[in-house]
């Protein structure tokens, strides 16, 4: 595990405390992270020097996102910029980015992952049965698909082993059209993942990983996600 | 508890009258005191009404209070606001359980006419079925605490399937039928409101029941989730089958969602995780109901243990049909051996197919007994876990030896055998009757046998895998 559970348990708390609904993107995916979940190489910065150090350890190319708690629908508000290639496109990137950023928010430069295959996984909390993780064909076709299959928690790496060839989409998971067969192990610590961060941390309503892309050599990483929090 | 109620020794019939009702018909009562001696119950029946002195030949009571004896079961048949005050005669009286049949509670808009039933009743430790159901019939004990017209079939056949609805008309229906079908049943509830004992309730108590070893539920909602899954884990490990329908696909999930997964998720796929996870047979077309749990029924201790079908048949269309659905729903039909082979062909005529599926032509009617001895063999075989066997148009005589030749083919193997009967019934008029009363497994349809039988497999992998697990 990359994160701990102890910094996930804080993350909670502190938006909690600070009244969020939502965790911003890093939060979300720290809090993921210490489950178990793969997620993009990624740090936070205050301006344009700091996002340029950032990308110069993880390389280029990068992506650059407007990061703050509450912050839904950041690609319609002009918040991601993709493909940055170099130092002068990344502090291009930043003066458009800053100038648009809620008060508050800062600066999330990540590794650009590529892949053209697109997953999503999700927990939602059933008021009858209780948490449910949610796997299936992700990307911007994911709501007009809806190739899901959903499990109750807790859902273990074998259970999430026959999840994977439940959906339709399955055949994308092997080897396919000269890509790589997916790393199904990992994909499926991801799915028990984001279950473990259910049953972990009862503040959390829900959670959306979408896309996890299965970037090179099969492995898969969370390139977006959200965490939502209970309103109580 | 639930044993006074299921296994009543006496029961109170507290509404049944002489006098009509206004449209000239028989009384909720009455109709429940004739259908409880129709049915011939053999324990004590006291009638209750403090307007008459007797009623078929039975003395009538003024009130429950003045009955002499212990009442295992009170059957509550008179309106709505009149139940109140009976169920609390019923409390002081000690009477141990209780039907409540009549509509107009909760689910007419009166919760408070509702809690007031629940009030009496959870003052003298009364447990009751309803309000707002059709009672419930105990067919293992010959005993119909029913207002459905379904009892007013001669007889329901013993057997071994608990059948629990929240729908009574729904669920009348499916007993006739079922019974038309000679599935046999331990008990059928009609749960009504579930005001105090609910579907959960009746299913805990009925996977212990000795004489139940299927459930069927039609279900539209659940009260209790908690106590529901206890009750399907339970049945689980019991190894007792949990065969379900259930309405409210079309329902929108009601939870306000945030993030988009919760947009795309419904109460729909959850309960089918919810199924997924305790091993629950859920169909997905209310007529499958009950023919799905007669199957169960039939062929629980014969449960396919792999994929691999044998499919016989008398032409190669019908073969080709089951194949294809075979197909469809993850069955295999793999090639019998050569060794098989030859021997299939000493049985079945030069221009048939032996490879599996198994074209038997209709010229195996020049043979005495190649029918049987083709049968016999592909059951015989390794790599064969179950058999199809298909009928094309046959009529009376032929048919009646085909119910005969595969009764005792299906009662000699312990592989799961189910029989896809697609010609004209009416001219099989005596052989389907028959095969149904031998308890075979009998579909009218390729697909309905094959999905039959992926049900059983699914079970019993269900089963397999819960082993592994150590539970």
């Amino acid at each position: 595990m990359t994160g701990s559970l102890d910094t996930a348990r804080r993350i909670i708390a502190d938006a909690r405390a600070q009244g969020a609904r939502t965790l911003s993107e890093y939060d979300s995916k720290q809090v993921l992270a210490a489950h178990g979940v793969p997620v993009t190489a990624e740090h936070l910065a205050d301006d344009a020097d700091g996002a340029a150090r950032a990308a110069e350890k993880i390389g280029y190319p990068v992506v650059l996102k407007g990061n703050a708690p509450d912050l839904a629908h950041k690609t319609e508000a002009g918040l991601v910029e993709v493909g940055l290639a170099d130092e002068a496109a990344l502090r291009d990137a930043a003066a458009r980015l800053l100038s648009k950023l809620p008060a508050g928010g800062g600066l999330l430069v990540q590794e650009m992952a590529s892949g053209k295959r697109e997953f999503l996984l999700g927990m939602t909390r059933d008021a009858q049965y209780g948490p449910c993780v949610t796997f299936g064909l992700g990307g911007i076709f994911a709501e007009a698909l809806k190739d899901t299959v959903l499990r109750l928690t807790p859902v273990s790496e074998t259970e999430a082993l026959s999840m994977m060839d439940e959906i339709r989409a399955a055949a994308l998971l092997g080897p396919y059209r000269g890509m790589p067969e997916a790393d199904r192990d990992a994909l499926a610590r991801a799915i028990a993942g984001v279950s473990a961060a259910a049953v972990a941390h009862p503040e959390i309503a829900e959670i959306d990983v979408n896309p996890v892309i299965v970037a090179d050599g099969g492995r898969p990483v969370a390139v977006d996600a959200l965490v939502v929090l209970t309103s109580d | 508890m639930l044993d006074a109620m299921i296994r009543a020794r006496s029961i109170a019939v507290i509404g049944a009258s002489q006098t009509k009702n206004a449209a000239g018909g028989d009384k909720l009562g009455t109709v429940a005191l004739n259908y409880l001696l129709a049915h011939r119950y053999p324990g004590k029946v006291y009638p209750v009404n403090p307007k008459e002195a007797e009623i078929r030949g039975m003395p009538c009571f003024a009130s429950v209070a003045d009955v002499p004896d212990e009442i295992d079961l009170a059957l509550i048949a008179v309106p709505a606001k009149a139940s109140v005050a009976v169920m609390k005669d019923c409390a002081a009286k000690g009477v141990k359980t209780a039907v409540v049949l009549a509509s107009g509670f909760g689910e007419a808009g009166e919760p408070e006419l509702e809690a007031d039933l629940i009030a009496a009743a959870k003052e003298g430790g009364v447990r009751f079925c309803g309000p707002n159901t059709n009672g419930l019939i105990s067919i293992a004990n010959d005993m119909v605490c029913c207002t459905s017209m379904v009892c007013a079939m001669d007889d329901f056949k013993k057997g071994d399937i608990a059948f629990l609805t929240q729908s009574g008309a729904v669920g009348g229906s499916m007993l006739g039928t079922g019974t038309e079908e000679q599935g046999g049943f331990s008990h059928w509830v009609s749960v009504g409101n579930e005001a105090d004992l609910q579907v959960a309730d009746y299913m805990d108590y009925l996977v212990d029941d000795p004489q139940t070893r299927v459930l069927a539920l039609f279900i539209e909602g659940i009260r209790d989730p908690d106590k529901f899954t206890a009750a399907l884990a339970k049945a689980a490990k019991a190894g007792k089958p949990v065969v379900v329908y259930k309405i409210g696909l079309s329902e929108v999930s009601a939870a306000a969602a945030a993030s988009h997964t919760g947009a795309m998720v419904g109460s729909d796929a959850v309960f089918d995780a919810v199924c997924r996870k305790y091993g629950v047979v859920r169909v997905d077309d209310a007529s499958d109901l009950l023919p799905t749990a007669i199957t169960f029924s039939r062929l629980l201790n014969k449960l396919p243990q792999g994929t691999r079908m044998g499919v016989i048949g008398p032409s190669g269309g019908i073969c080709g049909v089951c194949a294809d659905e075979c197909h469809r729903f993850g069955l295999d039909v793999p090639e019998l051996s050569s060794a098989a082979q030859e021997t299939l062909k000493q049985f079945i005529p030069p221009f048939g197919a032996l490879r599996n599926p198994v074209d038997v032509t209709q010229q195996i009617r020049a043979t005495p007994t190649g029918y049987q001895d083709t049968i016999r063999t592909v059951l015989e075989q390794d790599n064969i876990d179950g058999v199809f066997l298909l009928v094309t148009m046959v009529g009376e005589p032929r048919a009646s030896f085909y119910c005969d030749i595969f009764t005792e083919a299906a009662r000699a193997t312990d592989k799961p055998v189910i029989i896809g009967w697609t010609g004209a019934q009416s001219l099989a008029a005596q052989a389907i009757p028959q095969l149904k009363k031998n308890q075979m497994p009998i579909y009218f349809s390729a697909r309905g046998a094959v999905k039959a039988m992926r049900a059983l497999l699914d079970y019993r992998r269900f089963l397999d895998a819960r082993a592994e697990d150590g539970q």
